[in-house]
């Protein structure tokens, strides 16, 4: 599991890289506009407060799972196989994070900034095309919890 | 006229170099090739001018890609007198998720019944040698080595994962030939490089001379 200064969430981080992985190609080659990012504003985020990382941690994975994932509708019953796998990690991962004190998951105005910009790039795309975007997307949001949780155990 | 052929993103420490075949049924045809890359999310693709009409088929774009925490496209056509093949593309490219870790610098130091191990992290490219050193350490926190050690004299080899960056080998053979192989390796990152290898003998048993005398 992985911990990030005060919550620890439990992510499986290599099954989610490689069912990611297995998907990656036909997901971002599905994405024709290449002059547009919805994860950008995670690459600005690297100077974010550790004491943002668990609310930023939870936003992203309630977009996931409330929003692309619910726009996406895949055709192809091996992406859709690797999909569901990929969103019931995030449910686990929710559960975990749940159960972290709220005084521990404090969001700065920085922190829900960060995800307001994320939501508002989604918005500016048609909503099949943002919500490919975003699944293609998913290693930069994984690379961005590799990065920020600490390996606990 | 075809397009070039397995376009892909060749990168060891964050040196990233854009590779590709010829074009399919014009070999021995004298070609030339132009490149163009692309940062995920900007507007425009952008030429680099040393790679414009190039015989070679490779481009170091370590530069235009060096902010490894973005990702990029690039593409490549043939040229041909007057004519040129369509754009050939690669994937999208995460020098962050896909360079290789190279090995790390492996010093040896041997006694008679051990072997002390002494490793130093890999180096991200640099653009040239006068700028600071990264070590890819810095980048990937989770780095961690393979380990593998032969005794030429029983034939037996172990393995072992380490992270941290020096150990000791205790209850070796005096006066045997040991053959240390390490490999760099981030969870959740491609494959690794060619391990680096280096042997060391230890030193003849002093208390064996000692009864001899």
């Amino acid at each position: 599991s992985l911990g990030f200064r005060r919550c620890l969430i439990s992510v499986d981080m290599r099954h989610l890289e490689r069912s990611f992985q297995e998907i990656k190609r036909t997901l971002q080659n599905k994405d024709v506009f290449q002059n547009v990012t919805i994860l950008s504003t995670l690459q600005s985020l690297q100077g974010i407060k550790p004491i943002d990382v668990c609310c930023v941690t939870r936003n992203l994975l309630a977009f996931y799972m409330d929003k692309v994932l619910k726009d996406h509708q895949e055709p192809n019953p091996q992406i859709r196989r690797q999909i569901s796998s990929i969103a019931n990690s995030f449910l686990h991962t929710q559960k975990t994070l749940q159960q972290c004190e709220q005084r521990w998951c404090h969001c700065s105005q920085e922190a829900t900034n960060a995800t307001s910009i994320i939501q508002d790039n989604y918005d500016q795309l048609e909503v099949r095309a943002a919500a490919i975007k975003s699944l293609g997307e998913l290693d930069i949001f994984l690379a961005w919890i590799n990065k920020n949780h600490q390996e606990t155990s | 006229m075809p397009k070039p052929t397995n376009i892909t993103f060749f990168s060891i420490n964050m040196k990233n170099v854009l590779q590709w075949n010829p074009p399919e049924g014009l070999h021995g045809i004298e070609l030339t090739y132009t490149v163009q890359y692309f940062i995920y999310g900007q507007k425009k693709w952008l030429s680099k001018s040393e790679c414009r009409q190039i015989n070679r088929t490779y481009c170091d774009l370590s530069t235009e890609t060096s902010d490894y925490e973005h990702q990029y496209y690039a593409k490549v056509k043939a040229i041909w007198e007057a004519n040129c093949s369509e754009w050939a593309e690669t994937e999208r490219f995460y020098p962050l998720l896909e360079t290789q870790i190279g090995p790390p610098e492996v010093a040896l130091a041997a006694s008679e019944k051990s072997i002390s191990i002494v490793l130093t992290a890999p180096e991200k490219w640099k653009r040239n040698p006068e700028d600071p050193t990264v070590s890819m350490q810095q980048i990937y926190s989770s780095l961690n080595y393979n380990i593998s050690v032969y005794n030429t004299k029983s034939k037996r080899m172990w393995s072992q994962f380490v992270t941290n960056h020096t150990l000791v080998l205790s209850w070796l053979e005096p006066n045997t030939l040991y053959c240390v192989t390490v490999e760099s390796f981030v969870p959740g990152l491609p494959g690794h490089t060619q391990p680096s290898q280096q042997c060391v003998s230890t030193l003849k048993d002093q208390t064996s001379t000692l009864k001899v005398k």
